[in-house]
């Protein structure tokens, strides 16, 4: 060594951007950008379940969905989140602001590596596209921390450590810039891509509309869905459209028509389950698919929601937790005398999206009922379903999450925004828009219904008794149903007025899209606290009733729920984490009554 | 003309030389006076004097620390002059940084462990050895055989790394761990910047230099040293543990119905039913369970059914786990030389078996030492230490092998775990909290014998060679040149299988195994070269050198895992063999280097006045911008006994007064490319399945770089006052405050910046002020009795004095951060709400202040801020883990033949946070095993008028899921370390069979501990949560998740012999 380099270290294993300022470099940066879709990685210093992409906690069990589960002091922080006392301290919040921002600076790592590429390996045609791909990520990461948080800051490519402009404070909401990277990135994006998890125009287009919704801007909205309706293809090329419901939530069948835009899960790929639905680790039935967690079991009210009346088979909009559906709460696993209700009507997607006694729960044989539930006392007989593997595929779609949690990661990939809710949003606005019609409205609610009432795609195969009376022995007729199901269509008389086709798109978006953590943000989008058209409170009076209803429900003590309120004007969104704030040191800004 | 002529011959010029009794070394500086004449001169730096003397007179040799001696002028040209000890301590010649000096020529703050008392405590890890035997450092213990302990030099001194430089034989390195005991010849250890600062950017957490044994001219002596002993593990109900029937009255009163009755964990009239069961047949609990229905099928959980018999009497888990366990250790030494040659050759062997099941530590040592002269100015030498060890390998987040302090290890599943499950299930098999009915009636805990028992083939075995070789040569007389080439090289490997199939456990029935190996190496090396200048002229007395330093570290990683190996046969089992997720990696360990020049003087006048002085200029690459810092520091001693007027004081043997003031630094808490801002890629981390099938390779920022970032400044000043007393009794007074400034901590970024590691910063300051107080006393009473009686104390007071945002948090637990390092506080001070008592009623628990989940029978909060409601914002400090003092007693004493020797150690007014109690002292808490207080002193138990416990309650909080003073304990102890009682055999009973000396000894270790404190042991290491390890954060310490006591008795028989 010379005397002068002596103390030149150079660091080992690792790349200086300048390595990357290439065609390939810039692709690897945006791959990691993309990376953080799933809402976790390795390294991070929490559990995966904290900062699920599909929002099981904040969008879940802070609605009517479904309950925290496991038993009451398992995940305290997720109990703070289902009670309406989420704390500035919650590691939840901290931990999901944190990683939606991490999402944000890798994509705008891409925007800052592309000026530095002066080999030629990038036209420009590809380099405006690479543009309109990260200005698209960053929009999703901006719109997931808007409907949690509201009031955020904006972080482009110019906020750097380096720069010291870091402390970005959160005057308000930032719809005008998110809608900007999106309608940016909807003029550039193909229509088509070599690589299916990569964004298209439509997909742009789709959360442009998506942006929207939240900012009520229907007219605008209204068009942009109009030309994803029509014109909209996967970024594979298949026009979309409506497929078999399950097939939305089976690995084997992901990136089918139905899918705008999906997060990729994989497995099997040497990331210790971190590439699969870790963040859904929890949430599972505590027996069959995995022996842990017991977590996000679906709530009495939720199962409710999918009785029918038995003439039209449409949903019960204002009496349906007036009787509570058939559970097996309180019965023992031993128990052989206990069959599941099949004659009172119910909507078909009720067994897509819950997993309970007497069901065939996917291909792992007929739910066994308080065998697969934690806690039953605390969190109800009920199992999350959608976000679970099938049994055949165990080998090739299931892996051991960080090292311990066995199947707990799998290869469902989870759709930020499936076609059925692009129809959904289109009738709302058919309803909100000034240029919009109920008899439009009425077709986009059907497509989707049509959908449901299809036999071909129910759940099959009935228990009809047990041999010998032994529980292990079902007997299960594969001919019939699972369930007395009936699913009919509405017609333009059912839409009489303004509000009741809202309760009825808003009630079908329940059914629909329940169980994929979207039921909380729609509530708050319809709050008129946030300038929705369901009058101010609506929020508060939805979940004040469910709370009332679910918790005092006969042999269910639900302890978690005891302390449960929510407080309108505040609960609609969550606190910023006080770290942050904090560490920002004045131009952060805690939300209103946190 | 005959007379005078005789006069004039008579005056004639005589040499002489004078060296110490007990070190056979020059005395420098002696004053040598004729009788009754003022004439005299005083020996130069190789011990000569000359003088002209007259045959007849007498000269008079005074020297302290020495008897006064006098010596007849015989008409001989050549005296050769011994003195006589009569006080040792004085003249001890005490290794100090890159030199060593007489004790009493010492004007900065070094401590001396007396290396025979610390020798005495039989441990796997020699940093324990220094327990309470200097003042001024504080030791955390570890009970894992072989675990490292945490020292810390005048307190915590970081917010991360603060454990103190290790200088071995030269050498500097990170750990005294691994070194033979029976090769330490001397440890000393620097605590201010005046003696600390020549070791510049390395120094600032004080030093500990270690000189290992050499062989002395002589004939070669053959010494064997061994002991056998056996550890007893604490006894009794150690966790307070609950019976099965008090669990079932437990779960009755906390209302937790659903798990009474038929079926049911617990029977209808609170008993435990016989059997409890799971699998294809059913889940269930009962009296009646067709017993050949038991299927067990190791390959596929699924066909199992499995059948636990619950245990009535209830399993004491604990001593399931803990048994006594054997240790031993072997030495072998033989050294010897000639006057110009000197050799040592040592082999150990050390087996120590932890009472902890599947613990152990095995570890083969071997050293050679030599120095040869080659001729009387050029000398060259050498020492080489290797040693091979075995250890289980341990995971710090509990789940394969055994990390200490994590909520899910043994330790702690020991008191997770129910009572009423059996150890093994009717099949041989383990029970667990699989074999019950549906749901988790049973809890999450595991089986604490099976976690041990599926690592116990779990290994980490390290070998390691540290050796140096130096050259130094005499010239112009004053000086030496000394050039030393030393180097580390560690090597280990570490296998076995992160999991196995856990099929007794509720959460882990059906996990596939999985199995990893390990390899890393790391090699340093240090090249220092010094020159050396001595001379006495007259009454001045100086000394200096100059050195220039180089240093590298270089090392790298290599890591395989797969999973699903066709059979869990140790002997098969190999990375290749996995069938699923076999994936490599490898690491690069970050390369440093570092460069340095330093220089001291030493200047003493009059044998009264000492001055002394070092600059280091220290170049590290790390460090960005700035590579190099300069770390000066001065001292001054006055020693007061030298002067006329107390002359005539006789009590007063020496008094000496110093003061110090310096700065030292310290880099230990930066990672070497802390500079540069990185792109990483990982398969969890990067990659995405772009394509929608498989993942593709993706990059991230991985690191944000800073090239600002500088080393640790550490400002310290140093009083002292050593005083030797009545011949007998050696005392020193110590006062220091240490500033340090620029703590590195990671820098607190918003998520705004991204995900990004965060560059270390210089980020905050802290403060610690404090007093070392140590005092031996050497009696003699009659002829034969002799004894000694040592005592030091370690006081630090510790306040963080500047850190951005005033506060961060650490320790994370299931009740939130259990620590604030806040500024105005003690570092790692226990924050959380504070418990005034519990609510009486539900009126008074909804009475303000009140929080969500009040209620009769909840905690009851201190409303700190007095706004009327309980929330974060009435989080307050609740404890300190500093004490306020710990202090170290040694006794020895000596009659004819037979010796004793006691050692304790004490720490006091330090506080511990005992967070085992959340799982066992809350019904609320995790279902699993609990105490007797959740059920006989909680709130609205019968006959509870004091109740100290929440209401137990199974659908209610009652307040107790977050951090509070009901954790926090008086973690004050004292520990009797040592009591030794050795005889040594006659001489002339054992030359006859060529055996120069045989002693045997007994000893009992840690025969007791005194304290209030309600767990294992009140002295405990940093923890980890959830997988992330509070090891490295020196802030973040005496929280209890169940440590591995370190104060286990061990009853041992040794013995020495010398051949």
């Amino acid at each position: 060594y010379s005397c002068k380099n002596y103390l030149d270290k150079k660091p080992t294993g690792v790349l200086a951007s300048s390595v990357l300022a290439n065609k390939a470099g810039v692709e690897g940066i945006l791959i990691g950008a993309y990376s953080m879709l799933d809402g976790v990685y390795q390294g991070q210093a929490v559990d995966a379940w904290e900062t699920s992409v599909d929002n099981w906690s904040f969008g879940g069990i802070a609605s009517d969905d479904a309950y925290k589960g496991s038993n009451p002091t398992d995940q305290p922080y997720a109990a703070e989140i289902m009670t309406h006392t989420t704390s500035v301290v919650n590691e939840y919040v901290v931990n999901k602001w944190k990683n939606l921002y991490n999402g944000i600076q890798r994509a705008n790592d891409v925007l800052r590596e592309i000026p530095q590429v002066t080999d030629g390996s990038i036209d420009p045609t590809y380099k405006a596209q690479l543009i309109g791909e990260a200005r698209f990520l960053r929009g999703v990461y901006e719109l997931e921390l808007s409907k949690i948080w509201r009031n955020v800051p904006y972080v482009d490519e110019t906020v750097t450590y380096d720069a010291g402009n870091f402390n970005v404070g959160n005057p308000g909401p930032i719809w005008d810039k998110i809608e900007a990277d999106f309608t940016a990135a909807v003029a550039v994006l193909p229509t088509t891509q070599s690589q299916i998890g990569r964004a298209n125009k439509y997909a742009a287009e789709a959360f442009l509309a998506k942006a929207y919704m939240f900012d009520h801007k229907y007219d605008q909205a209204k068009t942009a869905l109009a030309d994803v309706i029509t014109n909209g293809v996967t970024s594979s090329g298949v026009k979309y459209a409506l497929e078999p419901y399950a097939n939305n939530f089976n690995p084997a069948t992901k990136n089918g028509p139905e899918s705008v835009f999906a997060v990729q899960m994989s497995v099997l790929d040497n990331a210790n389950g971190y590439n699969g639905n870790s963040g859904d680790a929890l949430n599972y039935p505590s027996g069959g698919p995995a022996t842990c967690c017991g977590f996000y079991q679906p709530s009495f009210s939720f199962v409710n929601s999918f009785q029918v009346d038995p003439v039209r088979g449409l949903p019960l909009l204002d009496t349906y937790n007036t009787n509570n559906f058939k559970s097996d709460q309180g019965v023992l696993a031993t128990d052989a005398t206990w069959l599941p209700d099949s004659t009172t009507p119910v909507d078909s997607r009720l067994d897509w999206s819950v997993g309970r006694r007497g069901i065939p729960y996917l291909d792992w044989g007929i739910h066994p009922g308080a065998a697969w539930s934690r806690d039953q006392p605390d969190a109800g007989p009920y199992s999350p379903i959608k976000n679970v593997y099938y049994k055949a595929q165990q080998g090739t779609t299931s892996d051991t999450y960080n090292g311990w949690a066995a199947n707990q990661a799998n290869s469902n990939n989870y759709n930020m925004i499936r076609f059925a809710d692009v129809l959904l949003w289109a009738a709302e606005c058919e309803i909100e828009s000034t240029t919009g019609s109920v008899a439009q409205a009425v077709t986009y609610v059907n497509m989707v219904r049509s959908r449901a009432a299809d036999p071909t795609g129910w759940v099959k195969g009935r228990l009809t008794g047990y041999t010998g009376g032994d529980v292990t022995k079902p007997i299960v007729d594969n001919t019939l149903p699972a369930a007395n199901y009936k699913v009919g269509l509405y017609t333009a008389a059912d839409f009489t007025s303004k509000d009741q086709s809202r309760k009825i798109i808003w009630f079908e978006r329940k059914l629909e899209l329940g169980m994929e953590g979207h039921r909380f943000f729609d509530l708050q989008r319809y709050d008129g606290v946030f300038g929705g058209p369901g009058g101010t409170g609506y929020m508060k009076t939805a979940l004040t009733a469910y709370i009332a209803h679910d918790s005092k429900i006969a042999g269910f003590a639900n302890p978690t729920m005891q302390g449960n309120t929510f407080t309108s004007n505040k609960n609609e969104i969550y606190p910023i984490p006080q770290s942050e704030i904090d560490v920002e040191h004045g131009p952060l800004k805690q939300n209103p009554n946190y | 003309c005959i007379l005078s002529s005789l006069a004039v011959t008579a005056q004639t010029k005589i040499t002489g030389h004078i060296v110490g009794s007990d070190d056979k070394q020059p005395v420098v500086g002696a004053a040598i006076r004729i009788k009754g004449t003022t004439i005299g001169t005083v020996t130069d730096v190789n011990g000569n004097f000359t003088l002209s003397a007259t045959s007849g007179q007498t000269l008079v040799i005074t020297y302290v620390g020495y008897a006064t001696t006098e010596v007849n002028v015989t008409g001989a040209a050549a005296y050769p002059i011994t003195l006589q000890v009569n006080n040792k301590s004085l003249n001890e010649v005490i290794v100090t940084g890159y030199t060593s000096q007489r004790k009493k020529d010492i004007s900065g703050a070094v401590a001396v462990v007396n290396v025979s008392d610390a020798k005495k405590l039989p441990t796997g890890s020699s940093e324990q050895l220094l327990q309470g035997q200097a003042s001024g450092v504080t030791v955390l213990t570890a009970g894992a055989p072989g675990a490292g302990s945490n020292v810390f030099v005048r307190g915590v001194s970081s917010f991360g790394n603060s454990a103190p430089l290790y200088v071995i034989d030269g050498v500097q390195t990170n750990s005294m761990s691994d070194l033979n005991p029976n090769d330490i010849e001397s440890i000393s250890v620097l605590k201010d910047a005046g003696t600390a600062a020549i070791y510049g950017v390395s120094g600032g957490n004080g030093v500990i230099l270690i000189t290992t044994k050499r062989g002395k001219s002589g004939k070669t002596t053959i010494s064997y040293d061994g002991f056998y002993g056996t550890q007893v593990p604490p006894g009794g109900n150690v966790w307070h543990t609950l019976t099965p029937q008090g669990m079932a009255q437990l779960a009755s009163a906390a209302g937790d119905n659903g798990n009474i009755g038929p079926n049911k964990i617990y029977t209808s009239s609170l008993g435990i039913p016989t059997y409890g069961w799971n699998g294809t047949k059913g889940q269930g609990a009962g009296d009646n369970v067709n017993l050949g229905d038991y299927h067990f099928d190791a390959n596929n959980p699924a066909n199992d059914f499995l059948i636990q018999k619950f245990n009535q009497q209830g399993t004491d888990w604990f001593h399931e786990i803990f048994k006594s366990a054997p240790i031993q250790s072997h030495n072998i030494t033989a050294s010897g030389g000639t006057d110009k040659n000197a050799y040592l050759f040592s082999l150990g062997y050390l087996d120590q078996q932890g009472t902890l099941i599947d613990t152990y530590l095995k570890r083969y040592q071997a050293r050679i030492n030599t120095t040869f002269a080659l001729n009387d100015h050029i000398r060259v030498g050498e020492t080489a230490y290797m040693f091979y060890k075995e250890t289980p390998y341990g995971n710090p987040n509990g789940y394969g092998g055994y990390g200490n302090q994590a909520e899910n290890n043994a330790i702690s599943m020991s008191y997770r775990i129910m009572p009423q499950i059996p150890v093994y299930d009717i099949g041989g098999n383990f029970g667990g909290t699989y074999d019950g009915p549906g749901g988790e009636p049973l809890g999450n805990a595991a089986n604490p014998v099976a976690q041990q028992y599926r690592t116990k083939d779990n290994f980490d075995k390290t070998w390691q060679i540290q050796g140096s070789a130096f050259a130094e040569a005499d010239f112009l007389k004053h000086f030496t040149a000394r050039t030393q080439f030393s180097g580390t090289y560690f090597n280990d490997w570490e296998y076995g299988f992160s999991s196995l199939n856990a099929y007794n456990d509720y959460e882990n029935h059906g996990t596939s195994n999985g199995y990893f190996e390990n390899s890393r190496y790391n090699s340093n090396y240090n090249w220092t070269n010094t020159i050396k200048y001595a001379q006495v002229i007259g009454k001045h007395n100086i000394s200096a050198f100059a050195g220039y330093e180089q240093r590298e570290f270089y090392g790298r990683f290599l890591s395989g895992v797969s999973t699903n190996l066709f059979s869990v046969d140790p002997d098969y089992a190999n990375v290749s063999n996995g069938t699923l997720n076999n994936k490599a990696q490898s690491n690069a360990i970050q390369p440093t280097a570092t460069r340095s020049l330093f220089a001291k003087v030493d200047y003493i006048y009059n044998d009264r006045y000492i001055l002394s002085g070092t600059i280091r200029r220290d170049g590290y690459s790390a460090f960005g911008n700035e590579k190099w810092g300069n770390f000066p520091a001065g001292t001054a001693a006055w020693r007061i006994s030298q002067e006329d007027f107390m002359k005539g004081i006789s009590w007063i043997n020496d008094l000496k007064l110093r003061g110090s003031y310096g700065v030292a630094g310290n880099n230990a808490n930066i990672n070497g490319s802390n500079a540069y801002s990185l792109f990483g890629s990982g398969f969890g981390s990067s990659y995405y399945a772009i394509n929608g099938t498989v993942t593709s390779q993706g990059f991230n920022n991985s690191q944000i770089g800073n090239a600002n970032t500088s080393w640790e400044k550490d400002k310290i000043a140093n009083f002292g006052l050593d005083a030797t007393l009545f011949n007998h009794l050696d005392m020193s007074v110590e006062y220091y405050k240490k500033s340090i400034s620029g703590l590195l901590y990671p820098q607190p970024l918003p998520a705004t910046v991204g995900g990004a590691t965060a560059p270390f910063v210089n980020i905050g300051d802290i403060q610690n002020r404090g007093w070392d107080i140590s005092a031996t006393y050497h009696g003699v009473a009659g002829s034969d009795f002799t004894y000694s009686i040592g005592a030091n104390i370690t006081t630090y007071k510790n306040e963080v004095t500047s850190i951005p945002g005033d506060y961060f948090d650490a320790s994370n637990s299931r009740v939130g951060y259990l620590i604030r390092n806040e500024v105005g506080h003690p570092i790692g001070s226990f924050f959380g709400y504070k418990v005034i008592g519990l609510n009486n009623s539900t009126a008074e628990a909804n009475a303000a202040p009140t929080y969500a989940g009040a209620a009769a029978g909840s905690f009851k909060y201190a409303d700190i801020n007095g706004d009327g409601k309980i929330d974060a914002n009435d989080r307050t400090f609740i404890g300190n883990p500093n004490p306020n003092f710990t202090y170290g007693v040694n006794l020895n004493a000596a009659y004819k033949g037979f010796d004793f020797t006691a050692v304790f150690y004490g720490s006091q007014g330090n506080d511990d946070y005992n967070f085992t109690k959340y799982y066992t002292d809350f019904y609320s808490s995790f279902t699993g095993g609990k105490s007797q207080a959740a059920l006989y002193n909680s709130w609205g138990s019968p006959g509870v008028t004091n109740p100290t416990v929440t209401k137990a309650s199974y659908s209610q909080t009652m307040g107790s899921t977050i951090g509070s003073s009901y954790y926090v304990e008086n973690g004050s102890f004292l520990k009797m370390r040592v009591a030794q009682i050795g005889y040594t055999i006659p001489v002339n009973t054992t030359k006859k069979v060529g055996i120069s000396k045989v002693r045997v000894y007994v000893q009992g270790t840690n025969l007791f501990t005194i304290t209030k404190y309600d767990g294992l042991d009140p002295e405990l290491q940093p923890s980890s949560y959830n997988g992330v390890s509070n090891a490295t954060q020196s802030a973040a310490f005496g929280v209890d998740y169940g440590s591995y006591p370190t104060n286990q008795r061990q009853y041992i028989l040794g013995v020495n012999v010398t051949f």
